[in-house]
């Protein structure tokens, strides 16, 4: 009898208990996406994780999970303290959203919480102005702020998330303040107030101007990054405008599991992810969706973590 | 009249399989609890990948226009809204079930969503340009009077006291406060980590509308059987088509409303049916009969539930914006085929353009006749005796809410809500008014929120909210609304008092 | 229905209503709680309004909870909290589907608990019902739910 109760906890702990890295994954993956389904971050969270189930990746598939709310707050909290780190729970993060969040306070996570496994992508944002506005460069946009100070209305995704981080930096290399206006609803509503003209110009995501700019809705004034984009060879940057605006705003997006995950897991997350990323069914995809992809490995995020933690302490911190 | 060339396309054996398919899965999945359209339709993007553009979005498509229409099924036979576009639907389409007139509530509702939803696509096809103006010409004052003009119906929505159905509206309003407030980020009420997200939508349509009715079923006890087997009438499609012309009335102000109330960004597609509803109500000769299993409160209902699919779909088609969450996800099935809604896909991927809007129509007509064969024997769920019935809508309610973000938390709340609404309509409070509440508080807020900032940079918040005719038009109609209540609830007052003079 | 009921359901409503006012009027930063003080306070005014008229005895509305009507509540209260709040989340879903189920079953179903044959057809209905549920959510939904405790 005795034998038998011991066999049987034996084998309920071979069920429960965390699985050897030599097994991992033996069951499907979930990923936390902290944005609603049909943004952008969601679209190409599915997108980057689609081949997952094959064998030369994890061999399990990843199923998205969305817990939008508060710019991103509400799921990155619940992964901070309430995910299993036990490999099976993933999150997407979006840099610096989640690092900006965490300096102005109010929420339970920071740098620290998370492990980052790999960056997918890199969205930079750009400035936008209804196809129909006077403004046709960078130049005219600070001029007429000069002029009319607190009066130029400017739309974006939410407080303190990429967006705003570029509105601040520009207000900063231009010296002069705009009415910055958070939608609730993301860049999807950030950019419909440019359109339907409620707000003179916004900040948005490249990859969703790119479109309502070939939709001939917006003109493109200035990337806010050190470089031109390939989508847009024709859009000088802030700095060729004269605007001392670097790459901080750009929106990072990738992979990580909570503080606490196996070190072999998070090994062979960050061995394998990268690679799954760099297939290039998944760049096809991306590309065709006007996404920009940008992969890096765990140790080069930790690094860009940590210059971002840095840039954005001394930018916030005169707010 | 380009459409018509398309419709050939639409017919290629794989294509229609696919319509097919969708149509049949998206009614499935509707009339799963928990499943809102948005989440079945994202459910449905990785089969996309592996197909055409075409292919791909007809299958989105079908399952779209399905899902919405699916979710009365739920609505009518377990009172268990799948969406806050079915609210409306349960309110007198779950009394019909209880009667044993399950078929003829369905089969209405699948007729009416038919009709609404026909007349929504022909309004994309032909009225986009025009529609695409109007739909961007709603700026955030807008947004906040239609929003109050929802909350001056919180009253006498389904309440028979005017006080009670306010209270109740404001509970809503305030739970619909906690959480993280969307713009500033600040946590509100936050008394327990469940409610760090705030109360989910869909888990507390669950909670509020199934839970106190598993709770009604306990408190009746172990009952013999044969009491309580309700006669589940038959009742012929020709009878339901007959039903649905001689109600005029419901059907046109429902798709009038739909088609309208659909076009707004970020709006429409959650008080569609509930405006229509009430509006159908007022405008009525039988108003005392709405609540009490009267057809014209699910006709109107259904109608603006599917006229609302079409012309929500005009921002994204014509301008690349997103109007509804349903409709972000579509663009990322467009996306991935590398094309961009805009007039980029009108001039260059006409055929994708309309084979998908040519499929939501014919979508509409299959998910009618498949609605159709399936209500008389969806109907017999009401023979399920009373005792397997509750502990199935409970179970379903537990699945249900856990499913929409695998979270506990959304569990809990559903339950709590639940148990609570069960007390609450014990002493006359009731569970519509209360969600309207829910779903109007944060479109107010944002939206009074962001016109302030608008207006504190630019013209000042008075010109800002009450200048400009759109404005203007808004405030004017919620004043008539506030009056109409008043003077409705007066008279009403002076009958009963006679009554009760004379008795 | 008695009054004492009326004054006390009122009661945690307006109970409710005063402590979410307070909250609103406490609670800083005060630019995000502009909307939570107006709602509050329509919200306290109407409670009380309720609460008076129940004191009073003016409240017509609502038929209350008999007390044969809670004795019959209660076991399936007890059952669906049990459920609800701490076995789906222990021991996972489909196994605490699958009790909770069966008790419910063999606490309202009518018939006789001294059959063996009404045991068995409680059991069958609990198996295809959790069977179905299982095809729908995990099968064909693919839904993440908590780790079962027996399988």
């Amino acid at each position: 009898m005795k034998r038998l109760i011991a066999g049987a906890a034996l084998a309920l702990m071979g069920l429960t208990g965390a699985a050897g890295a030599d097994e991992y994954p033996e069951r499907p993956i979930m990923m936390m996406v902290s944005y609603g389904a049909g943004g952008a971050t969601d679209f190409q969270a599915r997108i980057v994780t689609m081949t997952s189930g094959n064998e030369d990746a994890l061999g399990m598939p990843i199923a998205i999970i969305n817990k939008p709310g508060a710019g991103g707050r509400v799921g990155w909290n619940w992964f901070a303290t309430q995910a299993d780190a036990d490999g099976y729970t993933l999150a997407a993060y979006n840099v610096p959203h989640f690092i900006a969040q965490s300096i102005k306070g109010g929420v339970q996570y920071s740098t620290d919480s998370f492990e980052p496994i790999a960056n997918w992508g890199a969205d930079p944002a750009v400035f936008v102005v209804g196809a129909d506005s006077p403004f046709n460069s960078m130049e005219d946009v600070v001029a007429y702020a000069k002029e009319n100070p607190g009066k130029l209305t400017v739309s974006g995704a939410g407080l303190f998330v990429g967006h705003h981080i570029a509105a601040l930096q520009i207000d900063q290399a231009s010296g002069t303040k705009m009415a910055y206006i958070p939608t609730k609803g993301g860049g999807a509503a950030a950019m419909k107030a440019v359109i339907a003209g409620e707000v003179m110009g916004g900040i948005n995501n490249l990859s969703d101007a790119f479109r309502a700019q070939e939709a001939g809705n917006v003109k493109i004034l200035g990337v806010a990054d050190l470089e031109r984009s390939a989508f847009l060879p024709d859009v000088p940057t802030m700095k060729e405008q004269g605007l001392d605006v670097d790459n901080s705003s750009v929106n990072f997006r990738g992979v990580m599991v909570p503080k606490g995950t196996p070190p072999e897991v998070i090994e062979k997350l960050a061995a394998t992810v990268p690679e799954m990323f760099a297939n290039t069914r998944v760049s096809k995809k991306m590309e065709a969706g006007g996404s920009p992809m940008h992969i890096m490995t765990r140790d080069e995020v930790i690094e860009m973590w940590a210059q971002r933690q840095q840039t954005l302490n001394e930018l916030l911190a005169g707010l | 009249m380009e459409f018509i060339y398309y419709f050939g396309d639409v017919f290629s054996p794989l294509s229609f399989l696919l319509l097919l398919g969708g149509t049949v899965g998206g009614l499935i999945l509707g009339a799963t609890p928990g499943l809102s359209p948005t989440m079945a339709v994202a459910l449905l993007i990785p089969f996309t990948f592996q197909l055409e553009a075409v292919q791909g979005l007809i299958l989105l498509g079908a399952a779209y226009t399905s899902t919405v229409a699916g979710g009365a099924v739920s609505a009518i036979l377990l009172k268990i809204p799948g969406a806050p576009a079915n609210i409306a639907t349960t309110l007198d389409g779950h009394t019909m079930a209880k009667q044993g007139q399950g078929a003829r509530a369905l089969q209405l509702s699948f007729l009416a969503s038919a009709v609404g939803g026909i007349f929504g696509v022909l309004l994309l096809i032909f009225l986009t340009p025009v529609l695409a103006k109007w739909a961007l010409a709603f700026g955030p004052s807008h947004l906040f009077w239609l929003a109050i003009l929802g909350v001056t119906v919180i009253g006498t929505l389904d309440s028979s006291s005017v006080v009670k159905g306010l209270l109740s509206g404001c509970i809503g309003l305030w739970l619909a406060t906690i959480g993280f407030d969307d713009i500033m980020g600040a946590q509100r009420f936050i008394f327990h980590p469940a409610l760090g997200g705030g109360i989910n939508i869909i888990a507390a349509l669950i909670g509020l509308f199934a839970i106190p009715q598993v709770l009604t079923m306990f408190a009746k006890g172990r009952r013999n059987v044969g009491a309580e087997v309700i006669e589940v009438q038959r009742h012929s499609i020709l009878a339901a088509v007959r039903e649905l012309f001689s109600r005029t009335r419901a059907l046109s102000i429902g798709t009038l409303i739909g088609s309208i109330i659909g076009l707004i960004p970020g709006v429409g597609g959650q008080i569609a049916g509930l405006v229509a509803y009430d509006q159908t109500k007022k405008f009525s000769s039988e108003k005392d009969k709405f609540g009490t299993g009267h057809s014209e409160g699910v006709i109107a209902a259904e109608a603006a539930n599917n006229a609302m699919v079409g012309p929500s779909l005009v921002p994204l088609l014509t301008l690349s914006i997103p109007g509804s969450p349903t409709a972000a996800v579509l663009l990322g099935g467009l996306l991935i085929h590398g094309i961009f809604p805009g007039s980029d896909l009108f001039d260059n991927h006409p055929d994708v353009a309309w084979t998908f809007i040519n499929s939501m129509l014919i979508g509409q007509v299959l998910m009618c006749i498949f609605g159709l064969y399936v209500a008389g024997l969806a109907a017999r769920v009401a023979q399920v005796p009373q005792s397997v019935m509750a502990a199935i809508v409970l179970s379903l309610s537990v699945f249900g809410a856990y499913s929409v973000q695998s979270s506990m938390g959304d569990v809990y709340v559903m339950a709590c809500l639940g148990i609570g609404m069960f007390f609450l309509e014990r002493f006359g409070f009731s569970a519509a008014p209360l969600v309207l509440g829910l779903i109007l508080g944060p479109i107010a807020e944002a939206n009074f929120i962001q016109g302030s900032m608008i207006a504190d940079a630019t013209d000042g918040r008075g010109a800002y909210f009450l200048t400009g005719g759109l404005n203007l038009f808004l405030i004017a109609v919620v004043l008539a609304s506030i009056v109409y209540s008043v003077w409705m609830e007066l008279r009403h007052r002076r009958y009963t008092t006679k009554e009760e003079a004379q008795a | 229905m008695n009054r004492s009921q009326h004054i006390f359901g009122s009661g945690i409503v307006f109970a409710v209503g005063l402590w979410v006012t307070w909250i609103s009027y406490t609670q800083q930063p005060a630019e995000a709680f502009l909307f939570p003080r107006l709602i509050a306070s329509v919200f306290v005014v109407l409670a009380g309004w309720t609460f008076g008229k129940a004191v009073l005895g003016l409240s017509k509305v609502g038929i209350g909870v008999s007390r044969t009507m809670f004795v019959n509540l209660l076991p399936g209260l007890v059952v669906m909290l049990i459920y609800v709040f701490w076995a789906a989340k222990t021991m996972g879903f489909y196994t605490a589907t699958a009790i909770a189920f069966f008790i419910l079953l063999s606490l309202y179903d009518p018939a006789p608990h001294a059959e063996a044959k009404s045991w068995i057809k409680r059991a069958i209905i609990t198996g295809v019902f959790v069977a179905v549920m299982y095809g729908l959510f995990a099968l064909l939904l693919n839904v993440y739910t908590p780790k079962e405790i027996l399988f």
